[in-house]
């Protein structure tokens, strides 16, 4: 118990320096909203943390476990809809449907999971982007989930922290955060356990694995389910924070493809990956879309942009940007 | 008997790379499964470890019967084997390639790593310990895989050509280290070898196999004077010649 305890809060085989890093980062976070008054800056910050927060939990599977998973957005999709439609329902307390959610996206995940990992490779990121976009249309299709009209939380007159409704965008920064801070322990504590290790070794050498004793097929599964869950948390929170979702919102293909993609661009398999990546594309993708759309309506060019510079990190560093890092650090 | 084959054939596609091989492995050997090039050594290596599952025949390991048994349960039962194109895993350190193989027996992480120095202090890899296998020469490469088989803790260790590319004292280190690890971990050994110095200084008994079928089983210096296990190598004429 006690050396679980340590593993989950020692951070202490990253350098020095990375040790340092991610201090600084906290500290940034902390008084960012502090210092930053405009809302629009407030909003990016939020959705920076928010897809770092998917980017933690897409990482086990898709980092640490090599797996290309491209349906990471059904799972924010049972999180949001399990918060939603309880909240709608039976009024029940925030805190109550993440787990609810977590769970249920878990056991769907592991129900998908042994067919889709008789496949591998592409063949895999494509079964697991098919899944996702039926779930989608499963949503807009059924009645009891509000369509394609979505939910609507109703608005409480007070602030609380059962509902998790706020009159200001500073509690959803902190409670953003809380949620990426519990990942991100939770990820600490994931890679130096035995699953960790063993999902390392698959993603390494599957026939080397084996040689050792792993069951392959089972560890992903595992991971899978693990990713399954950890997705959910982030679904319930844009449940609360928009208090308003649609299958449009939190089950799109665009929403698997850009949690993927933060991972992959900042560094798969990293503690760091998830950040750099989250850092890079959202702020790019919100700062430029605006202004683009505001100096003459140029909607779309912020998109070949976008496009642009994530092709010229997949050519040139397929590894992410810590990839960078990593190699500089092996080398020296 | 540790391990029994039995009448054991393995086809891919019409093309019959095992036929009918039989034979068993007593405990504290170290046996040579020789052939030349393409006999089948390796297809039969990946049949009793699980990698592929044989058309028929038995294997009966430590009083199991494992026949088609996947990789992973034959690695529990302890069938620890090596690969004849190195698999290791790139990412990891070299303690963290080894440490994997101990967690096959136990769920604690630390006990796998504490054991896992053990180990590479026995394979006299202690100073690679935090590097990346990949930057290091084959004959290392070759060490962290037999480290990583040995923290599996296995009964049976089944070296797949575990001199090829080695230089010849690195080969002579090798089986200095083989024999070591041996007497202190209590294993048998199985090996495949085309490198006949190698395979005729270490074994205590050699099974020789040409294109699938068991041709020759006996004493190294035996079998090497056998005509069928001449031929096999050099061709009908040197064995007339002779």
């Amino acid at each position: 118990m006690g050396q679980t305890i340590k593993d989950i809060f020692s951070f202490e085989e990253y350098p020095r320096y990375e040790r340092i890093g991610l201090l600084i980062f906290i500290v940034i976070i902390l008084i960012f909203p502090l210092v930053v008054g405009h809302a629009y800056s407030r909003a990016v910050m939020i959705k920076f943390l928010l897809f770092a927060l998917f980017g933690i939990g897409w990482n086990l599977i898709g980092g640490y476990g090599g797996q290309v998973d491209l349906g990471q957005a059904k799972n924010v999709g049972f999180g949001a809809y399990t918060t939603a439609l309880m909240m709608v329902w039976w009024n029940t307390p925030f805190w109550i449907t993440v787990p609810i959610g977590m769970i249920i996206a878990a056991f769907e995940s592991f129900g998908v999971a042994y067919p889709m990992f008789r496949l591998k490779g592409h063949y895999f990121a494509i079964a697991t982007l098919c899944v996702a976009l039926v779930w989608k249309e499963l949503f807009i299709f059924w009645d009891w989930t509000g369509g394609a009209r979505g939910v609507e939380i109703p608005v409480k007159a007070t602030a609380d922290f059962v509902h998790m409704q706020f009159p200001s965008t500073i509690y959803y920064h902190y409670f953003v955060f809380f949620l990426f801070i519990t990942q991100l322990l939770y990820m600490n504590w994931f890679k130096k356990s035995k699953l960790g290790y063993e999902l390392q070794a698959v993603r390494d050498n599957e026939e080397a694995a084996a040689s050792l004793g792993i069951n392959v097929t089972w560890t992903k599964v595992k991971t899978y389910t693990i990713t399954g869950g950890l997705g959910g948390v982030g679904g319930s929170f844009m449940a609360v924070y928009y208090l308003y979702i649609d299958p449009d919102l939190v089950m799109p293909l665009d929403l698997s493809i850009l949690i993927a993609m933060t991972v992959l661009v900042g560094g798969a398999g990293s503690m760091w990956g998830p950040i750099i990546g989250a850092a890079i594309l959202i702020p790019l993708d919100m700062y430029l879309g605006a202004w683009l759309a505001l100096i003459g309506g140029k909607y779309g060019i912020d998109y070949m942009i976008y496009s642009f510079i994530i092709m010229i990190i997949a050519a040139r560093e397929p590894k992410g940007i810590w990839g960078i890092v990593e190699r500089m650090r092996r080398k020296g | 008997m540790l391990l029994g084959v039995k009448n054991l054939v393995k086809e891919f596609g019409g093309v019959v790379a095992n036929a009918d091989i039989s034979f068993k492995l007593e405990k504290d050997e170290i046996v040579g499964l020789i052939g030349p090039n393409g006999a089948g050594k390796t297809t039969l290596f990946n049949c009793i470890a699980g990698y592929y599952k044989p058309n028929s025949g038995k294997v009966f390991f430590d009083g199991k019967d494992i026949t088609g048994w996947p990789a992973h349960r034959t690695a529990r039962a302890g069938i620890g084997r090596t690969f004849q194109v190195m698999r290791i895993m790139p990412n990891l350190t070299v303690e963290e390639n080894t440490m994997i193989g101990g967690l096959c027996r136990t769920n604690n992480p630390r006990v796998a790593r504490k054991e896992a120095q053990e180990i590479l202090k026995l394979v006299d890899l202690t100073r690679e310990a935090n590097a990346y296998p990949t930057a290091l020469p084959i004959a290392t490469q070759k060490r962290i895989e037999l480290a990583r088989a040995l923290a599996t803790k296995p009964k049976l260790l089944m070296l797949d050509e575990v001199a090829a590319g080695l230089n010849p004292l690195e080969t002579k280190e090798i089986i200095q280290t083989l024999q070591r690890i041996k007497e202190e971990r209590n294993l048998t050994l199985f090996l495949t070898e085309h490198v006949m110095e190698f395979i005729m200084a270490i074994s205590e008994r050699v099974i020789v196999i040409a294109a699938g079928r068991k041709i020759a089983e006996g004493q190294p210096e035996e079998v090497a004077k056998e005509e069928k296990v001449i031929e096999a190598y050099l061709g009908e004429r040197y064995a007339k010649g002779k």
